[in-house]
């Protein structure tokens, strides 16, 4: 027996060849199917308790469309940039905040420059699943700034004429808002006055309405109106920086969830931390369970008298000492996860157990808990003007061309004089030869390394730097100049960015968009099953067979990945498969698993688009069957037997199937390396379409339509066409 | 074997198909599209009403006074509304929530911001461009592709001519289903968004992917027929026919039922690939083999 199996595998009689190839499809069908549904089977396996292992379940990936997810958007503060450049800057924000957010591990991210109408450059960043807005905003925002100064020669300073015309501006400004003052208390209409007066453009015409501020959103002004009884305005003028304000309260209510419409609250809590080795910037040099035993010990003893005297003597907080851990008042999506989670949960008094968070271990004392107050305000803003207005901001250094686009790579090094640590820069290309005007025409002066809008660096040059290496040789200790290689190989923004709008966008609407057009997607495929079955009989049903086995591999492959090489590669195996020899499937099998190895391969994004060049490509596979089949009847006509009328169907039918699909992925190629976002999405999932439709339609087709014995199926004519015996007369 | 002469009443199609086209350039240059969030960027504020939903009427006349630019209303399954418009600051957004809280409290109802989204246009200048660009070199290496698979049959029509016909069919495809658009955006606000895009391109695709079909007939049969190139190509034509009609119902039924069971936000997309995939059909018969012929003849 064995024997029988060796000899049919290394020597195959056409028939036992074509069967091992059926066990083959079937074996990639269950593959897939496995990846497909692993989350249905692995309840199955649970719930009948079958001894099967249990395979790894695998998400789709699903586009912000479908899913939902965070958008952030950022202005990029491009100001201090020349006008030819500013594009190639924010161009390079995108790419790094894309690389950030890729080393991060968000599902593949949308990151799109915007430029305004007034022309502000903003930068999109969608990040489907993403429901935690604090935790994407504080990944990116970790982003270093990365700037390369030099000295300002052309720095003005504010003559005297321009001083008093200042002083003579901001006291007419003065005596404007004293007047409007007295119009408001002797009980003038607010909004019409604010219509008139009011200096704030974005309020003005609203009659100063500013809607709904809490503390957090608009302290400033909260502090101001929290003085003034509903209803009520400001009896004096209050001056805040910028100018002067008049303020009307209108209404007040405790703040509510947007979603959830319960009352949010803020509560007041300190907190005592021990940190573990292994979390930055932790020196307490007690591994893991060390940290949780001292925890536990010092929960024992914790009692709400003693806690701030606990917390100075062995929290691990830099400052502890000082600030004995208080937290002040913070509303709930201002801390991390599981530290609010706890704290919001407990009662007011109380001290919790140990609490896990990327910090370390805390214990939280709860002091106090409040409604989180809301006021409904109005405002009349008289502005005053400062030396900036006039003379414009003058900075002792002014930006050069360099910027953290043009960051290779950071690492760290020791001086080795010293041997304090630093922090090496290479430059890519571009950056080199930056760094090399720049240092040649600052010869014995300074040029600063700015980090996050500070300098950090401000070393003197003493000749032109050539290769493209710079050194930042601040006074770090080892740790944090590690930390900071990290940061910056992560990569650096070339310009400032400032988060202007933030939202969670609901997958409620997607979800029903998916839902129907899965639905939809199925409609579909039973209507195109009945037809193909009804009108090619037998060998259409084959077709829905190998139609199936196509669904199951598109939706695996959408699942593990794709890429650029996998579309070149492994179609160009499958073509050489399908037409010169069969050996090449292999080939382009065992490509895709190296890819796949190797990391050659991301995940396939699905957005709508996305589902709909998959849609198309089933059109696509269905129609080289038909293709085929009414091939296949011609040849019937035409004469030939059965089993060499299937032959020809196939060889002829191939080269219009070959070029039709070649044009497809040409297509598909070129929209993928030129375009993004849903196009691309669109190109991406059709080409991978059109590559296993022309797999499934031809190759497993052909296969399964050989397993039926020729001599069998000559029999039943009637199971392949109405066209029984050729007659040369036949027109029909 | 059907034997419709199509090759021979060449002129009634091309007729057909040259009025046909140059009432929607017509309606393209008269009308324009009707431009989504997606290419102009905006604003799309989400509402959930708890009891009486307010009229559309009624949400128009109370944000009047804002004039909101493409200001769209549009009630939403039972108590939802959907409000979209150009402008994205988020003063407009409080503006329409508190005038829409007044409105609220007159008919003692409340509602629930479900998302304000604002968006830039998420089809910006770069994607426009470089699709157009994409589209370009596309054309140009599928021109290339056709030339060379065609080379074999360079007589009596230069193989690059095939390829030539095959666009000139295809542009006329894109040009009628944007024209088409046009007009639904005119008469019954059809909106241009991100899918209508991708449809377009698939439409491109499946253009050509059809003619081919059909050109690969004519290849194989030219070295072999005994008639003239006017008679082998209606010979050809004639042995796809029910091949291209067939593959075209499958995908228009698939369509359809994307259209009738389909999200309200794929139904565009399927509208627009039913109309390219019927145009492009008919031209793969009816438009690019008779412009092979015309050309042949045009040599003489």
């Amino acid at each position: 027996m064995s024997d029988n199996i060796l000899q049919n595998l290394f020597n195959p009689s056409p028939r036992g060849k074509i069967k091992w190839i059926f066990v083959l499809i079937i074996i990639l069908a269950i593959t897939a199917s496995l990846i497909d549904f692993g989350d249905y089977y692995n309840k199955a396996v649970d719930k009948f308790k079958i001894p099967f292992p249990k395979v790894k379940e695998i998400p789709f990936r699903l586009g912000l469309d479908l899913l939902g997810g965070t958008q952030l958007t950022y202005q990029a503060d491009v100001s201090a940039i020349a006008a030819a450049d500013k594009g190639s800057a924010v161009e390079g924000v995108r790419d790094v905040i894309e690389r950030r957010v890729n080393t991060f591990g968000v599902s593949e991210p949308n990151v799109q420059i915007n430029r305004t109408t007034s022309g502000d450059y903003r930068i999109i960043v969608e990040l489907a699943g993403i429901k935690d807005i604090k935790q994407a905003i504080t990944m990116i925002g970790e982003t270093p700034l990365l700037e390369f100064k030099e000295q300002n020669t052309e720095i003005r300073k504010i003559t005297d004429e321009e001083t008093k015309q200042l002083n003579d501006y901001n006291k007419a400004a003065e005596k404007r808002a004293t007047e409007v003052l007295g119009k408001v208390i002797s009980g003038g209409d607010f909004s019409a006055l604010a219509k008139t007066y009011s200096e704030d453009a974005a309020t003005k015409d609203r009659g100063g309405d500013l809607g709904w501020i809490t503390e957090q959103s608009n302290s400033a002004i909260y502090n101001l109106a929290s003085k003034i009884a509903v209803g009520k305005t400001s009896a004096d003028l209050e001056k805040v920086s910028g100018g002067y304000e008049i303020i009307k309260v209108e209404d007040k209510q405790a703040k509510t969830d947007a979603f959830t419409k319960a009352e949010e609250t803020q509560v007041k809590a300190s907190h005592l931390l021990i940190c573990w080795t292994g979390i930055s910037n932790c020196e307490s040099g007690l591994t893991k369970e060390q940290a949780l035993e001292k925890i536990t010990r010092l929960k024992e003893q914790a009692t709400t008298a003693n806690f701030k005297d606990l917390v100075k003597q062995n929290s691990t907080e830099p400052n502890a000492r000082d600030t004995g851990g208080d937290l002040g008042w913070f509303a709930k999506d201002m801390m991390v996860k599981a530290f609010a989670d706890a704290v919001f949960a407990q009662k007011v008094g109380a001290i919790s157990g140990p609490v896990e968070t990327e910090f370390g271990y805390h214990l939280i004392y709860k002091q106090d808990e409040k409604k989180i107050e809301e006021l409904k305000v109005s405002h009349i803003f008289i502005k005053i003007k400062t030396e900036e207005d006039i003379i414009g901001k003058q900075s002792e250094w002014k930006n050069t061309e360099l910027t953290g686009k043009n960051l290779k790579s950071a690492a760290v090094e020791f001086d080795s004089n010293s041997g304090s640590p630093e922090v090496a820069l290479t430059f890519d290309d571009e950056g080199a030869k930056l760094f090399e005007t720049i240092t040649e025409r600052n010869i014995n002066k300074p040029v600063a390394i700015y980090l996050d809008g500070y300098a950090i660096s401000v070393p003197t040059v003493n000749e032109k730097i050539t290769g493209g290496k710079a050194v930042i040789s601040g006074k770090f200790n080892i740790t944090e100049a590690k930390l900071l290689a990290q940061r910056l190989n992560a990569g650096a923004l070339p310009v400032p960015i400032n988060l202007v709008n933030q939202q969670t966008v609901g997958a409620s609407l997607g979800q029903q968009s998916v839902a129907d057009s899965l639905k939809a997607g199925l409609i579909g495929f039973i209507i195109i099953a009945l037809f193909m079955i009804v009108i090619y009989r037998l060998p259409g049903l084959m077709a829905v067979l190998a139609l199936a086995v196509y669904s199951l591999l598109v939706f695996a492959l959408f699942k593990i990945g794709f890429s650029m090489a996998a579309l070149v590669l492994v179609g160009a195996f499958l073509i050489i498969g399908i037409t010169v020899n069969g050996w090449f499937l292999v080939f382009a099998f065992l490509s895709y698993i190296v890819l796949y190895f190797i990391g050659g391969l991301a995940p396939v994004t699905l957005t709508l688009a996305g589902l709909a060049g998959a849609i198309v490509s089933v059109g696509m596979a269905v129609d080289a069957n038909i293709l085929i089949f009414a091939r296949l009847r011609e040849e019937i006509i035409n004469g030939k037997p059965l089993s060499s009328a299937l032959d020809d169907a196939f060889k002829r039918a191939w080269p219009s199937i070959r070029d039709s699909n070649f044009n497809t992925l040409i297509t598909c190629l070129i929209l993928i390396m030129f375009t993004t976002s849903a196009v691309k999405g669109f190109a991406v999932t059709l080409g991978l379409g059109v590559i296993i439709s022309m797999f499934t339609a031809i190759f497993i087709t052909r296969n399964f339509l050989s397993l039926i014995p020729p001599t069998w199926l000559e029999k039943r004519h009637a199971l392949i066409t109405s066209v029984k015996a050729p007659k040369p007369s036949d027109n029909e | 074997m059907t034997n419709f002469k199509i090759i021979q009443k060449r002129n009634i199609w091309l007729t057909i198909s040259g009025i046909l086209f140059a009432v929607f350039v017509a309606a393209l240059f008269l009308w324009g599209f009707k431009y989504g969030i997606d290419f102009t960027g905006g604003s799309l504020l989400e509402l959930t009403y708890e009891g009486q939903r307010p009229t559309v009427e009624q949400v128009e006349s109370s944000l009047a006074d804002l004039k909101l630019s493409s200001f769209i209303i549009q009630p939403v399954g039972e108590q939802d509304m959907l409000l979209k418009f150009q402008e994205t600051m988020e003063e407009t957004h409080q503006a329409i929530l508190s005038r829409l809280a007044n409105l609220a409290k007159q008919d003692n109802t409340t509602f629930l911001e479900q998302r304000f989204d604002s968006v830039g246009p998420s089809i910006g200048a770069e994607l426009k461009v470089k699709s157009l660009w994409a589209i370009f070199f596309a054309l140009i290496a599928m021109l290339i592709y056709i030339t060379y698979a065609f080379r074999k049959v360079s007589r009596p029509v230069a193989s690059w001519k095939y390829g030539l016909s095959a666009i000139l069919a295809m542009f006329h495809d894109a040009v009628i289903t944007m024209g088409v658009f046009a007009f639904l955006g005119h008469f019954y606000g059809v909106e241009i968004n991100t899918p209508f895009v991708a449809a377009l391109l698939t439409v491109i695709g499946y253009s050509i992917h059809d003619t081919i079909v059909v050109f690969d007939r004519i290849r194989e049969n030219l070295p072999k027929s005994d008639l003239d190139f006017e008679g082998t190509v209606n010979v050809s034509l004639n042995q796809t026919i029910g091949r291209s009609l067939n593959t075209s119902m499958t995908v228009l039924l698939v369509l359809l039922s994307i259209i009738i069971f389909g999200g309200a936000s794929i139904r565009t997309f399927a509208l627009a690939l039913a109309v390219g995939i019927f145009i492009g059909t008919y031209s793969s018969i009816f438009v690019a083999p008779p412009l092979l012929v015309i050309w042949e003849k045009w040599k003489k």
